[in-house]
């Protein structure tokens, strides 16, 4: 099952593998991203960042969904990591057991707006997450587990 | 008293310059709270109170921008108010814990407030002045000192006052009990440690170097060497030697007519230090990094124009662990001095390149560093500083930062000579998965320890009536001794992994404490 499915730009580091894997209890921390998953030296950068005890997997976002719909995977315990709030639309489209979305950590861009202390969107980005809404998903704001889970629309 | 107020200030600022010392934990309550302790006279009284400090404030680490309480401002004006009114550890705790949340609440204001400057920072870049980014960067940088001394000083001269006097009103019974309190905190700490790297696999080396503490009675500094041993007897044994084809090393290719000389690479190094100085929110490390990489853009860019671009690239978003980003560092130079050199050479990788390294490598060096080699110094300098020992932080500084750095300097010079082919041997050898496997056995083994030695909780509770009674914690003791703080600090980690949030367990644990005390269940 997936226990967080989290947005976040720098995808596997710190605070992803020393606090949100054992947080989780998860067992398999899956990137979903259709560039990395092509790009031989940044699959080997994260190989780097993998917690000691989960496995990585890195593929692109047909790929993810492919596997995460694939009832024999279910016994995994899932961390999601995708980089965009576009990936998340495109991933919740293809996979009904997203409910719910972390917003972890985006970069400050071109004509964005910071809405808490990691994470900074665009006027596109909540657009998109707009209908992330509308599908009735949960949208929420926490760099690490023991943050005050904020709601993404309170934000904004 | 005005020249104790002004030194103890000077500290509090000493301690918040960190950030232009890297990381190097100068700025921890354990090194802090001697110094303090120097200038009120009492160096034993400022070693123990700091050890206190350190081992509640233990779990407590920067991790990515989620920042903790500042113990820097906390720990100091805890620690001096707790001397100069005479009333020790347990008076310090109880002021540094509201000081450092206030304090923490303060520098993320600041963090929120420095994207402002990135406007100037862009400015610069645009006209290729270097020397402005690195005079801003550096400004920048000393209003957190600047800011935190003037909160100080203000809370030393208005506050010593009223403090004094309201700490000499408390009566023995909350004095008691907030001792017993404090005695519950290390529980929280060591909890927040277990959550980094407790898991069923290498659980049995937690439970070892508990028994090696509370039955054999074994100090931590034994207990450490044995984590060391046992880690690499058991990291032999489950990842088999795979290095027999390692490559020659061909250091002699490609870098003839290299510009950049040593003395550039040691400076890139150098400079590292103050990577974190205008750490802000929006773009976190970025002017820490073109700060750094300075050295290297001087040697390759003298015109002005190759000056900007390379400006502007290195002014992006930027944020990694400071103790390994000198291997990032290095790799840019690499990257920078190929770039100069060949006018084919895609500047765009440049970036990518960091952007793909710094995520990834946080993760290693913050585990290795804040999980283990933290935890051991931490663990050895409490627990002699908690017996005054003024070793106590000295060997803390020395054992985490002798590695640190060795690795850090060495670290700038394999990412110039080598970075991508280091990267690639190390990707294909077992060592990274070695190395971390090794060091939770080394730091939960030591994180084991730490229950019966560093913290005291008992319980005066007797069993029976009359002429048989038969003291608790005497039958505890004959069956597992320090028992108590075992299961307290269990009990907590269970919260943790429960995200239960560690402002509602330390209030928690010191009402418990504190409750425990009135009710004489506890001492």
């Amino acid at each position: 099952m997936i226990k967080l499915t989290r947005i976040d730009d720098r995808l596997v580091h710190g605070q992803v593998a020393l606090v949100w894997t054992p947080s989780l209890s998860a067992d398999c921390l899956i990137v979903a991203n259709d560039k990395v998953a092509k790009d031989d030296f940044l699959k080997m950068t994260l190989g780097f960042a993998k917690p000691a005890n989960a496995k990585l997997l890195i593929k692109s976002l047909d790929e993810t969904a492919e596997f995460l719909n694939n009832p024999e995977n279910e016994s995994l315990s899932v961390l999601l990591i995708i980089n965009s709030v576009q990936d998340a639309l495109t991933l919740s489209d293809a996979i009904p057991e997203i409910t719910s979305i972390n917003f972890g950590g985006l970069r400050g861009k071109e004509g964005s707006k910071l809405i808490s202390k990691a994470v900074a969107v665009t006027e596109a980005d909540i657009e998109i997450s707009k209908k992330l809404l509308d599908k009735g998903i949960e949208l929420e704001v926490r760099q690490v587990p023991g943050d005050k889970k904020q709601m993404f629309m309170d934000l904004v | 008293m005005q020249v104790n107020y002004i030194l103890i200030t000077l500290i509090a600022m000493f301690g918040h310059m960190e950030d232009f010392l890297g990381t190097t934990l100068l700025s921890r309550p354990l090194v802090l709270g001697p110094l303090v302790g120097l200038v009120l006279g009492d160096v034993n009284q400022g070693v123990v109170i700091g050890a206190t400090l350190e081992l509640i404030f233990m779990g407590n680490i920067k991790v990515g921008a989620a920042i903790p309480p500042d113990v820097i401002t906390g720990g100091v004006l805890g620690t001096a108010f707790a001397i100069m009114s005479g009333q020790g550890p347990a008076i310090a705790l109880a002021l540094a814990v509201p000081i450092s949340i206030f304090a923490e609440m303060v520098i993320s204001g600041l963090f929120v407030f420095r994207p402002v400057f990135n406007k100037k920072f862009n400015q610069y870049a645009e006209e290729g002045n270097y020397r402005k980014i690195e005079r801003l960067h550096i400004a920048s940088g000393l209003l957190k000192p600047l800011l935190m001394g003037v909160i100080a000083y203000l809370s030393l001269q208005l506050g010593s006052g009223v403090i004094k006097g309201f700490l000499e009103s408390i009566p023995d019974w909350v004095h008691e009990g907030l001792g017993v309190a404090g005695n519950m905190l290390p529980a929280l700490g060591f909890a927040l440690l277990m959550n980094l790297m407790f898991n069923k696999k290498v659980a049995p080396y937690f439970f070892l170097g508990f028994v090696l503490s509370s039955y054999l009675k074994l100090p931590m500094i034994a207990i450490g060497a044995l984590g060391v041993i046992t880690a690499l007897i058991i990291t032999s044994i489950t990842h088999k030697e795979d290095e027999q084809s390692a490559p020659p090393k061909d250091s002699a290719s490609g870098k003839s007519a290299s510009k950049v000389t040593r003395g550039d690479i040691r400076n890139v190094f150098f400079r590292s230090m103050a990577l974190e100085a205008n750490f802000n929110f929006e773009t976190w490390q970025n002017t820490g990094f073109a700060f750094s990489i300075l050295p290297i853009l001087k040697r390759l860019y003298p015109k002005q124009d190759a000056m900007r671009i390379a400006l502007k690239r290195h002014l992006q978003f930027f944020n990694t662990a400071p103790h390994g980003s000198t291997l990032i560092l290095g790799m840019t130079a690499a990257m920078e001095e190929q770039n100069s050199k060949d006018d084919n050479f895609d500047s765009e990788s440049i970036n990518a390149v960091k952007m793909g390294l710094m995520g990834p490598l946080a993760g290693v060096f913050d585990s290795l560093f804040w999980g283990t080699l933290k935890v051991i110094a931490a663990g050895v300098g409490t627990s002699l500083a908690l017996e005054g020992n003024i070793l106590g932080p000295i060997l803390f500084l020395l054992i985490f930062n002798v590695p640190h750095l060795v690795l850090r300097y060495n670290l700038t010079f394999i990412g110039y000579n080598q970075g991508n082919k280091f990267l690639q041997k190390l990707s294909q050898s077992n060592v990274m998965d070695k190395l971390t496997f090794g060091a939770s056995i080394l730091g939960l083994m030591v994180v084991g320890a730490m229950p019966a030695l560093l913290m005291s909780i008992k319980t005066p509770l007797a069993l029976g009536a009359g002429g048989s009674v038969v003291k608790l914690q005497g039958i505890l003791d004959q069956i597992v001794p320090n028992i108590l703080p075992l299961a307290l600090t269990f009990f907590v980690y269970y919260l943790v992994r429960r995200n239960v949030k560690t402002t509602y367990l330390l209030f928690g644990l010191l009402l418990f404490g504190f409750l425990g005390s009135i009710f004489h269940i506890l001492t």
